[in-house]
């Protein structure tokens, strides 16, 4: 194959790879931008999303209704979890409780859809508007990767400019530097952080959804995903949005190109890597060190 | 002298153990010591200096690495594996913490998160060396020093194994006791208190770091001869949260809290799974539940409830107290 | 009065010793028809497999095997007169946690019989105790070649087709294929490593070129990149040991890039479960299985029968297929013996040949290897059935396929 065609096609790969990787760690970072939280619970909410949309595409055949069902479930879900428990700990400021509620969630969680759904794989086909392939420089490249990168950009730009322009977006970034002070201005500060909690589960279940094609629904599929996320979300900064585009972005063509060329480091490279951007920037690319 | 009597009391009742329980069980309640010395290593680093760790596993993948290879390779007694193993860990440990510590909070977490990784990565990348994602099986307990086979048997291990506990935690205790103590206590409240009053306190958070992953080791050491292999299993990341959640439970800041936190979580994971195939929902809500009716974890209930039957309101805290630092 | 022999076996009773010699008295003077599985203390039959955790399905098919197998022979008597009882625990794929849990049941259940491991960690975990703890531990589905060569350990036997064994007869079967240049992945641990150490070696043996191999990470979700790199290979078939998880997601993702228009894939593990989930990808995927329970031999048909009329909508995967195996050649060896001692049923095993679901199969003495045939599959539809199914293109005798003694190469 020409060296042209193979570089783009890697290229669209770690595109690819780096959308559905962007939906969870975006979760992430939003929800400790705002509760200071780091969710153990968030690759099982990823998990959720898989066979919620597995669910909602066996039932209806759609595709884009399980885009929006599964997000709407895992996000009542999460909000629900927030009300009852995460937000009597607020007062606390203790780091150590959310973590524990958090791991609690994750392995109930886990069993909780063992039993609902069973042990077996579920597999999610893909839809068929998107099944096939193109050919870029006589190479393939699927559709539905495709698709991953438009819907993942178009939510990364969409959620930007919510946060950057709307009040909303504006509430949920003042909530997240300086909470006190948004709540003496009078607005129910609550309610911010349920509503973002909801939005990170949301996130991660639409990456499941997405997911699901490519991997099919299974159980402990959302364990290895944390790590990833933790990992993209520590290099781009915790809390900072941008820093989980950034961090998606960079993770995804290290792992594509890493892979291709040095397949014994695979695994190292981005550990590698999240060393080194430590070393130089304690608080990640765009964080701000606290 | 309250803690001398507590102390000789949980002595004697140690050893009197492998008396009472069946030969099986000491295989549980050895892996739950272990893990004991483990969580309470982690609680110098969280409870006594506030600096939260995600990548612990790696002092117990160290240890358990360094000493496994140590007796396949060398065959030297095992009580010299042990300590060889510990330092061996503290020495790599050295680097880390020198490195961990130039920042504080979340980072420094993931900081030690990615160290832990990298030395996952690298068992799986050196492979004719660590054995890769075979591990390495066939770990022998050669005899000695003075031909002692005592650590060859469970119940000799077992003791062993209480040994170490009751050392280590004597030494973490008069660690933290000490004046060195102290000034961990000062960087746990306010560090930029503590450095304007004179302190490097770089320099003291780095020989914490590396004394809490020299006990965090000794378990590893201590663990694989016993279990007789080591495998990448033990560099998974998943651990470094259970003994986080280990240390919570059972009460930050107390070291004994750790080690009954540790020995909670083991014998409640093992014998859940017997009464049941549902045991990780009730796993779960059992650490819900220490998080909403319990933070102050298991010491904390047990010194608040000694505490109130003891002395009347406002009586203020036992100078004798085990418990330390703070609940 | 009937005399009860004085055995006093180790960790027994005497209440047991007493039951259990009231029974072989009762049993050897009864007549046939009279005896029942009842009166008798059970055979206990250790499972530590994987209930819960990334594994679980394959253990949730070793539960369901043996509980078919249970109902089974207690309708018919049970083994040496006496039923068998399962002890199921979960190991959760843990090697640590099988150690303990088979301890548990050595010391604890007073059970010395160990079964239904999945991992081949987990066994390599218990194999080293097995002389210790005086047990006995088959293997079902373990596929790591050096089960039984470097690492044998006197109470072990391997009753299921082994990693290489699923790799020789691939290449077989390649040997009169079209394609010439051969790539390969597969998982970056003992398993992936063992299978494609064995496809290489084999493919290269019957003549054909292997162009070059990449292990991806456990747990590896995008293949995109694996994919390119086979692309790139310029091969024309790809050999893939990628079980499960990371079986499924490469052949979902290889479908999407429409790979298998321009490489034939062939693997070395053929699931059940893996082409349920991913339905229309799997068609047209050819590999070695390790029990396709479409083998038309009347054994395997009963089997079958019994288990779809058991688990109405299911149909056995190859883990049932190589449990239900692995039992029957462990209770043969048993009524062989008589007994349910360790250093007994080793002696009763070795060089025992079972009519068994995959035909016949011989327990080797030399290095305790059943000697299995080679199925080469292909994935089909069929109209009996509303999933596709493996379609059985080619058989190879036990001889070609198993390996030398105590090794995973073959000399022929």
């Amino acid at each position: 194959m020409n060296f042209a065609g193979f570089l783009l096609t890697q290229c669209l790969n770690a595109l690819s790879q780096a959308s559905i990787l962007f939906f969870i760690a975006s979760g992430l970072t939003l929800i400790f931008g705002i509760m200071r939280i780091v969710n153990f619970a968030h690759g099982a909410l990823f998990m959720l999303g898989a066979y919620a949309g597995y669910t909602a595409v066996t039932v209806t055949g759609s595709f884009t209704l399980a885009l929006v069902f599964a997000p709407l479930v895992t996000g009542l879900v999460g909000m629900a979890f927030e009300r009852a428990f995460l937000s009597r700990l607020y007062v606390r400021g203790d780091g150590g409780a959310y973590l524990m509620v958090t791991f609690g969630l994750a392995v109930i969680m886990g069993e909780a859809i063992r039993l609902i759904w069973g042990p077996q794989p579920q597999g999610v086909p893909t839809p068929d508007m998107l099944r096939g392939v193109v050919f870029l420089l006589n190479q393939p490249f699927p559709y539905y990767r495709f698709f991953l990168i438009a819907i993942g950009a178009a939510a990364a730009i969409g959620l930007w400019q919510f946060l950057e322009r709307t009040r909303a977006g504006l509430l949920i970034r003042a909530v997240s530097q300086n909470a006190e002070m948004v709540h003496a201005l009078g607005t129910n500060v609550e309610y911010v952080r349920t509503g973002v909690f909801g939005l990170g589960c949301a996130m991660a279940a639409i990456g499941g959804v997405l997911a699901a094609p490519l991997v099919t629904a299974y159980l402990g599929m959302g364990s290895n995903v944390i790590i990833d996320a933790f990992v993209i979300v520590i290099i781009g900064g915790m809390g900072s949005f941008l820093g989980s585009i950034i961090g998606s972005l960079l993770v995804a063509f290290v792992q594509v190109f890493g892979a291709y060329y040095f397949p014994n480091l695979a695994l190292a490279i981005m550990y590698l890597l999240m060393l080194l951007i430590l070393v130089v920037r304690p608080g990640g690319l765009l964080g701000k060190e606290e | 002298m309250r803690f001398a009597y507590g102390l000789a009391i949980a002595v004697v009742g140690a050893c009197l153990v492998p008396l009472v329980s069946p030969n099986y069980m000491l295989t549980i309640i050895i892996e739950a010591l272990i893990w004991g010395i483990f969580a309470m290593s982690l609680d110098l680093l969280v409870g006594y200096t506030r600096l939260y760790s995600f990548g612990h596993v790696a002092a117990y993948g160290l240890g358990a690495y360094s000493s496994a290879l140590l007796l396949l390779h060398f065959h030297m007694p095992l009580p010299f594996a042990i300590i060889l193993a510990v330092v061996i860990s503290s020495l790599i440990a050295t680097p880390i913490a020198w490195v961990c510590t130039r920042t504080h909070g979340v980072s420094f977490a993931m900081l030690t998160l990615a160290f832990a990784q990298l030395g996952y990565a690298m068992l799986y990348r050196f492979k004719e060396f660590t054995g890769g994602s075979n591990g390495l099986a066939g770990i022998p307990r050669p005899a000695g020093p003075f031909g002692i086979e005592l650590f060859q048997h469970k119940v000799g291990y077992f003791y062993l194994v209480v040994f170490c506990l009751f050392g280590s935690y004597l030494l973490c205790r008069s660690l933290v006791n000490s004046p060195f103590g102290s000034v961990l206590a000062g960087i746990r409240e306010n560090e930029a208190k503590t450095r304007a009053l004179g302190y490097n306190t770089r320099a003291y958070k780095r020989a914490i770091v590396i004394a809490s992953y020299g006990f965090g080791s000794l378990a590893g050491a201590l663990y694989a001869p016993f279990a007789g292999f080591a495998s990448p299993e033990l560099f998974f990341w998943l651990i470094s949260g259970k003994v986080l959640i280990m240390v919570i439970v059972g009460g930050a800041g107390t070291l004994i809290g750790p080690i009954i936190g540790g020995i909670f979580f083991i014998f409640l994971e093992n014998q859940l799974a017997e009464i049941t195939d549902l045991w990780p929902l009730i796993f779960g809500s059992v650490f819900i539940a220490f998080v909403m009716l319990a933070p102050q974890g298991i010491w904390g209930l047990v010194t608040s409830t000694l505490n109130r039957r003891r002395a009347p309101a406002g009586a203020g805290p036992d100078p004798e107290d085990v418990s330390g630092a703070s609940a | 009065m009937i005399k009860t022999p004085k055995l006093v076996l180790p960790g027994m009773s005497r209440r047991q010793v007493l039951a259990s010699g009231a029974a072989a008295a009762a049993a050897m003077t009864a007549p046939a028809y009279v005896r029942t599985a009842s009166a008798s203390t059970p055979i206990k039959i250790g499972i530590p497999t994987v209930i819960t955790g990334g594994y679980a399905v394959l253990g949730a098919q070793v539960m369901r095997t043996c509980k078919l197998v249970k109902k089974m022979r207690d309708a018919s008597g049970g083994v040496i007169g006496r039923p068998i009882e399962f002890l199921f625990k979960d190991t959760q794929g843990d090697p640590a946690n099988c150690v303990r849990k088979s301890q548990e049941l050595v010391e604890r259940d007073d059970c010395h019989l160990i079964a239904g491991v999945v991992v081949s960690s987990e066994a390599r975990a218990i194999m080293p105790q097995l002389e210790n703890w005086n047990a006995f531990f088959i293997s079902h589905g373990n596929g790591d070649g050096r089960l039984t060569a470097d690492l044998l350990v006197d109470n072990f036997f391997r009753a299921n087709t082994s990693a290489p064994m699923g790799a020789r007869t691939l290449a077989l079967y390649l040997k009169d294929a079209k394609q010439n240049d051969f790539y390969a992945i597969g998982s970056d641990y003992a398993w992936g490593h063992s299978s494609i150490g064995a496809f290489e070696e084999q493919i290269k043996k019957v003549g054909k070129n292997f162009a070059g191999k990449v292990f991806a990470p456990v747990g590896n979700k995008d293949y995109s990149t694996y994919i390119t790199k086979i692309l790139q290979s310029g091969a024309q078939g790809c050999y893939v040991a990628l079980q499960g998880n990371e079986g499924r997601a490469f052949f979902s993702q290889a479908q999407q890039y429409k790979l298998t228009d321009r490489v034939q894939l062939f693997t070395e593990i053929v699931a059940q479960a893996n082409i349920r989930a991913l339905g229309k990808d799997s068609l047209g995927l050819v590999g070695s299985s390790r029990y396709p329970f479409t083998y038309d031999i009347p054994e395997n048909k009963a089997f079958v029968a019994a288990f779809t009329k058991e688990y109405p909508g299911e149909l056995p995967d190859w883990t049932d297929g190589e449990m239900f195996q692995a039992l029957q050649v462990l209770f043969t060896a048993m009524e062989k013996a008589d007994s349910t001692e360790a250093k007994k049923l080793v002696a009763a095993m070795e060089g025992l040949e079972v009519t068994s679901v995959k035909g016949a199969v011989l327990m080797r003495k030399c290095d305790h290897q059943g000697e299995n045939p080679g199925f080469v599959v292909r994935v089909g539809e069929d109209s009996n059935y509303n999933e596709p199914v493996p379609e059985i293109v080619k058989i190879y005798p036990r001889e070609m396929v198993t390996p030398d003694c105590r090794s995973t190469s073959y000399s022929n």
